[in-house]
Formats: C-alpha cells, sequence, structure tokens
C-alpha cells in the first residue's frame, strides 16, 4: 500500500476494513493520514479563514549604528515610496523627522492602539487589528538630492555623491515615477504590514509629507533548506536567480567596505554610518522573454536557468572563472553577470548590496503585463557603486528586455543610536549653524 | 414652514442621549448654526439658479464667448453647498458627474450637466447642439432648489460637510481633475474652500468651548489656503487656469488641505454628533 494513496483517494469500505485490521504498528503508520478525513466527521471550514503565520511577532530593532532594512534578510514583501517634503521651515522640518521617528519606534515594535472616543476617527486604520504585529517590519529613511537645495539650509552639508538620478540610454524615465525628497523603504513578511505602516505615516504626517510615487514588490518564498544544501537567491519575473553575486551582508568589514559610508571618509561626518540607496523601476518585458529560446535566455544572463549556477559552474555559490574564457566562448563577454561584475582585484570596489522585490502592477495599454524588478541597491560610494554598475551594463543584450522607467538616487540616513537619538539628528545638527548666519 | 425649537430638535435627532467621552454639545446650542447654514445654503441655491439660467440663456442663444466666462462662476455656488447637493445623490449624478464617472465617457447618454457642457465649450469648442443639455442642467438645478427648500439638515451632515468639502478638494481638486476641459479648477477650489469654512464659523463658539487649539490650528491652514489662492486671483475677479499653478504651489496647497481633511475629521465628534 502506498501512503500517497490514502491522503489522495477517498477511502473506500473495503480498504477502510484492511486499514482496521493491521496491527497496532500498521496502523500507527497510516493513521496520521487517516484521522482526518475517515474516522471524524470535517471540522467546520470557512475559504476566509486568515492564513497562518508564526512570524508575526518578530521584530528588528530600530536603534543602532545603521539603520535597519539594509543588511538584515530580505522578507517577503517590500515598498518603496518617495515623498515630497511639504515642511515650510527648518522648525517643520525638525517636527518631521521627529514624528518620523516616532512613528517608526511604534511601527517597527508593535503594540496596542490607544482607543480614542468612537465619534472621533479611530488613531489606527484597524488593518492588523487592535493590537498592532511588527511582523518582522523594517522602515529605512533615506533623503533625495532635491531635500538640499535652498530650503531648509542644508546645501553645505549634502553628501559628496548625492545627485539627481540622470537616465541611462536604455532608460524612459516617467516624471511620475521619479526622484522625491524623502524615501522610505517597508520590508516585512506581507504586504498589509508595509500598507498598514505607510497609511499610519501618512495620517500622521498630512502636513510634512505628500506621496510622490510608490512601489510594491515581492519575493517568491522557497521550500526550507534541507540539511546540507546551500542557501539559493529568489528569482525574479525572468525566472533567473537573482542576487547571486551580493557580498556577504552578515560580514561586517565587507559591509564597512562597500555598505556603510565610514567615519573619517571624505563624507561629511553626519553621513557616517549612512549609505547610498539607488532605485530602479525596471520594466520587463515579459511576454517578449517568455518567447526567447532557453539557451538565448541563459547567454544573456550567463547564468543557468534551472541552478542559477554560472556557465563554467555547477551550483549557484561558484565563482564563474572569466580568466580562463577571455573571449566569451562559455560566458559571453556582454552578459549581463560579466558586465555587471567582471570579477577582477579592480572591479572589485564596484561591488553594490542588493536588495531587489518583482512587481506587478495591471496591463499596459497594449495589453502587455506591466511587471518588473523594483531594484534596491545599497553602497558606500554611489559613483563607484551603482551608477559604475550600470554604466558598464549599457548596451547589454538584455535591455532588449527591460525599460528602466522611474527611480531616484537616496541617501540612507546614520542609524538611530538610543531614545535620545533621532532620525535625521545629526544632519540637522551638522547644519544648524549655517542657517543661524543665513 | 416654520417649526418649533423643539420640533427642530426632534427633527435633527439630536435629543438622543450619548455615551461618548465627548459631552454632546448641548442641543439648542445647534439650533443656530444648523438654521443659519440652511440660510446660507438657501441663498447659495438661489445664486445656483439664477447665475444657470443666465449661462443656459447663453449656450441657447449659441453666445460661445459668454457661455465659457460664465461656466467657471456659475459652478462656484454649487461647490460650495455640496455637502447638501450631494444629499440627493441623482441630481448631484445629472449636474456634476465628470467624464471619468461613466465607462463611455463622453459617449455616454447619461452624462450630463456642468461638465458635459464644458465638453461641448472648452474641448469641442461650440454650443452647437448643446440646447438639450442645457435644458436639462436647469431643470436639474430647479429641482435641487426645490428640494432642499423642503427638507430639513440633518446637523451630523451640515458638520460633517466641513471635512467632506476639503476631501473633495483633497480628491479632485489638487489634481486638476475636476475641470479638465476648462482648467477652471481654482473657482471649485475656492467654492469648496469657503463652503468648508463657513461651516467652521458657524460652529465656532461650540468648537471654542471644548477646544480652542483645534480651531487655532484650522484657521491658520484655511488661511495658507487663502494665501496661496489669492496669488491665483485675476484682475476681474476670477482665477487663472489650473495649469498656471506653479508645481511648488500645488505642493504647498497639499499640505493645509489634507491636514484639514485630517483635523475637520474631527469636528463631528469634537461636537458630540453620531
Amino acid at each position: 500500500m502506498k501512503d500517497s494513496d490514502s491522503k489522495n483517494a477517498p477511502i473506500s469500505t473495503d480498504r477502510r476494513r484492511v486499514l482496521m485490521g493491521l496491527g497496532a504498528a500498521g496502523a500507527a503508520v497510516a493513521g496520521a493520514s487517516l484521522t482526518g478525513n475517515a474516522f471524524a466527521a470535517p471540522a467546520p471550514a470557512q475559504v476566509t479563514e486568515a492564513p497562518k503565520s508564526e512570524k508575526t511577532q518578530d521584530h528588528n530593532a530600530f536603534h543602532g549604528q545603521h539603520q535597519n532594512g539594509i543588511v538584515n534578510p530580505r522578507p517577503a514583501a517590500g515598498m518603496m515610496v518617495s515623498f515630497d517634503v511639504l515642511a515650510q521651515d527648518r522648525e517643520d522640518l525638525e517636527r518631521m523627522f521627529r514624528t518620523l521617528n516616532e512613528r517608526i519606534t511604534f511601527l517597527m515594535t508593535g503594540g496596542a492602539v490607544p482607543q480614542v472616543d468612537p465619534k472621533l476617527p479611530p488613531l489606527d486604520s484597524g488593518i492588523l487589528g487592535p493590537v498592532v504585529t511588527p511582523d518582522n517590519l523594517t522602515i529605512t529613511v533615506s533623503v533625495g538630492d532635491s531635500l538640499f537645495d535652498d530650503r531648509f539650509g542644508l546645501e553645505s552639508v549634502k553628501p559628496k555623491r548625492l545627485q539627481r538620478m540622470v537616465g541611462f540610454p536604455n532608460d524612459a524615465l516617467e516624471a511620475d515615477c521619479c526622484h522625491g525628497d524623502l524615501s522610505i523603504q517597508f520590508c516585512s513578511n506581507a504586504p498589509d504590514s508595509n500598507i498598514h505602516a505607510l497609511r499610519d505615516i501618512v495620517k500622521n504626517l498630512p502636513d510634512l509629507l505628500l506621496v510622490r510615487w510608490k512601489q510594491e514588490g515581492t519575493v517568491p518564498a522557497q521550500a526550507p533548506l534541507k540539511p546540507g544544501q546551500a542557501p539559493e537567491s529568489a528569482r525574479n519575473f525572468l525566472g533567473f536567480r537573482d542576487g547571486s553575486a551580493n557580498p556577504d551582508s552578515n560580514n561586517q568589514k565587507t559591509m564597512n567596505e562597500l555598505v556603510w559610508v565610514q567615519p573619517g571618509s571624505d563624507e561629511p561626518a553626519w553621513a557616517a554610518n549612512g549609505s547610498y540607496q539607488a532605485v530602479r523601476i525596471i520594466r520587463n518585458f515579459v511576454e517578449r522573454w517568455d518567447r526567447t529560446p532557453l539557451q538565448e535566455q541563459e547567454a544573456i544572463f550567463g547564468r543557468v536557468k534551472t541552478t542559477g549556477a554560472p556557465m563554467d559552474g555547477k551550483t549557484e555559490a561558484d565563482v564563474p572563472n572569466y580568466h580562463n574564457d577571455p573571449a566569451g566562448k562559455i560566458t559571453k563577454l556582454d552578459s549581463h553577470i560579466r558586465l555587471a561584475n567582471p570579477r577582477t582585484a579592480e572591479t572589485q570596489r564596484n561591488l553594490i548590496l542588493r536588495r531587489p522585490f518583482n512587481y506587478s502592477n495591471g496591463v499596459n495599454k497594449n495589453g502587455q503585463l506591466d511587471m518588473g524588478l523594483l531594484f534596491i541597491c545599497y553602497q558606500a560610494d554611489l559613483e563607484k557603486g551603482f551608477i559604475t554598475v550600470q554604466t558598464r551594463l549599457n548596451g547589454e543584450p538584455l535591455e532588449e528586455y527591460l525599460k528602466p522607467i522611474g527611480g531616484g538616487y537616496f541617501f540612507t540616513l546614520p542609524g538611530v543610536v538610543d531614545s535620545n537619538d533621532f532620525i535625521g539628528r545629526s544632519l540637522l545638527a551638522a547644519s544648524a549653524h549655517t542657517t543661524k548666519t543665513a | 414652514m416654520k417649526k418649533s425649537p423643539l420640533a427642530l430638535l426632534l427633527t435633527f435627532g439630536v435629543l438622543q442621549t450619548s455615551m461618548s467621552a465627548f459631552a454632546a454639545t448641548a442641543p439648542l446650542d445647534l439650533v443656530t448654526p444648523v438654521s443659519d447654514y440652511k440660510i446660507y445654503v438657501t441663498e447659495n441655491v438661489d445664486t445656483l439658479a439664477a447665475d444657470t439660467q443666465k449661462f443656459t440663456d447663453a449656450i441657447k442663444k449659441g453666445d460661445l464667448a459668454t457661455a465659457k466666462k460664465l461656466f467657471p462662476t456659475t459652478r462656484l455656488s454649487y461647490e460650495s453647498i455640496e455637502p447638501i447637493a450631494e444629499l440627493f445623490s441623482d441630481l448631484d449624478a445629472s449636474i456634476d458627474s465628470r467624464e471619468d464617472d461613466h465607462e463611455n465617457g463622453v459617449k455616454a447618454e447619461d452624462f450630463t450637466g456642468f461638465h458635459r457642457l464644458e465638453y461641448a465649450l472648452f474641448s469641442q469648442n461650440t454650443t452647437k447642439d448643446q440646447g438639450v443639455f442645457a435644458d436639462k442642467l436647469l431643470a436639474d438645478v430647479k429641482e435641487l432648489q426645490s428640494r432642499i427648500a423642503g427638507i430639513t439638515f440633518p446637523p451630523e451632515k451640515v458638520v460633517g460637510g466641513a471635512a467632506a468639502l476639503m476631501e473633495e478638494v483633497a480628491a479632485t481638486k489638487l489634481s486638476g481633475e475636476e475641470d479638465r476641459y476648462s482648467h477652471t479648477d481654482l473657482y471649485d477650489f475656492q467654492g469648496n474652500v469657503d463652503g468648508s469654512k463657513k461651516i467652521v464659523d458657524l460652529f465656532k463658539p461650540q468648537l471654542e468651548q471644548s477646544d480652542k487649539a483645534f480651531v487655532a490650528k484650522v484657521e491658520k491652514n484655511f488661511a495658507t489656503v487663502d494665501k496661496i489662492l489669492a496669488k491665483y486671483k485675476t484682475k476681474d475677479g476670477g482665477y487663472e487656469t489650473y495649469d498656471k499653478v506653479k508645481e511648488q504651489d500645488r505642493k504647498a496647497l497639499a499640505g493645509p488641505v489634507n491636514t484639514l481633511a485630517e483635523d475637520l475629521s474631527q469636528m463631528r465628534g469634537k461636537l458630540g454628533l453620531n
């Protein structure tokens, strides 16, 4: 008897009699799959019953040298929101940062929402219920080039490499989903937890922040690793594993070199322990991609689609050996991974920490699916990082299937070290003297 | 029809007891502002009817220039009394629906009213064949006038109207979607804001009893909106078209408008109304 049969097929009276006649050992083996449907009446069920998660209480520390949401493992749901700052003066700007700080502290910790008189609108949207569950939420605040214009006296303390994103040759940027004074990255286990956090912030800062654009994304979950199985990156909407060559985010030394602005660098002192954030909304032409031969897809990426291994490797973690393949016979010279990361000593400093999500928005006018990659990456040096990498990728064959349409460059603020500190404090403090004289 | 104060209160339903932490405003305190508001609405709907008569006359005479000129000012009084006008959803749809409220857009048979005429005047640049829409608009406005005369105003609708008007501004005026052919959105904008401010003014004594800071904050935000709108006033007392409003000012309007919508959403509760 195959155990799987008893799981799938209704159990006939004959078979039940046979099974019941088994010895104790046999019954114990079969029992697990039988109790549900053969011996007990099925419990009442509701199709609308909430899916179960054991991770709704998972939470991340808000306080720390660096902001969270950058090197911690990327959860299943991400959302990038760009805002126009409506503050009219520095006093307003400080109130904005302090209010954000207060909301983020609550949202990342969770807890009961204070109740108010029912004649008033409730303080919280209620979409997570009366007790907010942190659900692994991180909220990461970054500032854009435009915040350093003449409004707040921040011109002189702008991070050196912060700039307005300029379109690359294959871009078709749409003004409605580019740039912004401030970006907030929300990451958590479920889209609803991100939406809850966004609505809280929108409700609490109506006179200070106006949503400019927003893009949500997801990461497909995988079955837990079997013992001895190497971790694998999630797949993007082109079906390839994405992030295979990401630097080790547990390696503090590597992160200090590649991701975090270091104290004593040529950046303004206040910016130490911050990072540059590059965001790109990259539309994928998935119908056309799905009509492309597999070998061509793999040649374009430079990886095997099933395993994610490089063309000369067996597993995703294998490092391609371009030295042995100078003419690009195995991994094409213009393949995506070879251009992005040529694996030379010199290009090691161009490594970036990627944290992307897949997005699916709706349908384009032509009836094609509007989906792609919400690309997010972090680096200590925007120019050596994303801008250099993307410049190397200009003209790559993959461009035939991609169209970046939005995003922007931001500077992720240093972490909030304790409850006396608040997000953006070091930026305001560093520029305080400039406004006194202004 | 005259009613005694007690009869009015019974109609308003404000004599019900409340378990709320907010002491319900003493019912008698609401009688004056609610009846004052009815006067305000009545005056505005009378203006609307008279203006609509002139506007539709111009269309029927084929006087395109006059019709275009009268379009934004005629709408102004409708926009200021929307919380009451919207109580009659059939009329609101036939008077003020927009192209995107209809699956078939401008071709929809039931797309009538101000915006249907706006489409002809400003997008098609003609009054040709518009007589039927002009007649329908005038008839609908007169019907609105007579229905308003016949109802008692529910206090919670009146008070809630202050926030509802700012929601209108936040949802359709900031984006310039209201008057998409004529771009005369600033008139509607002003109408909504004036209508909202009127309600706050009428209930100001009662609100100040419970929360002076609330009133001060609301008035400050109204003043900010008025100040920005004033920048776009033209010499003839009208407004520039919405495409002339600078990006910076659109954003500067969004802050106080959204904050007013947020704050005024508490007004009913603060007055102890259900």
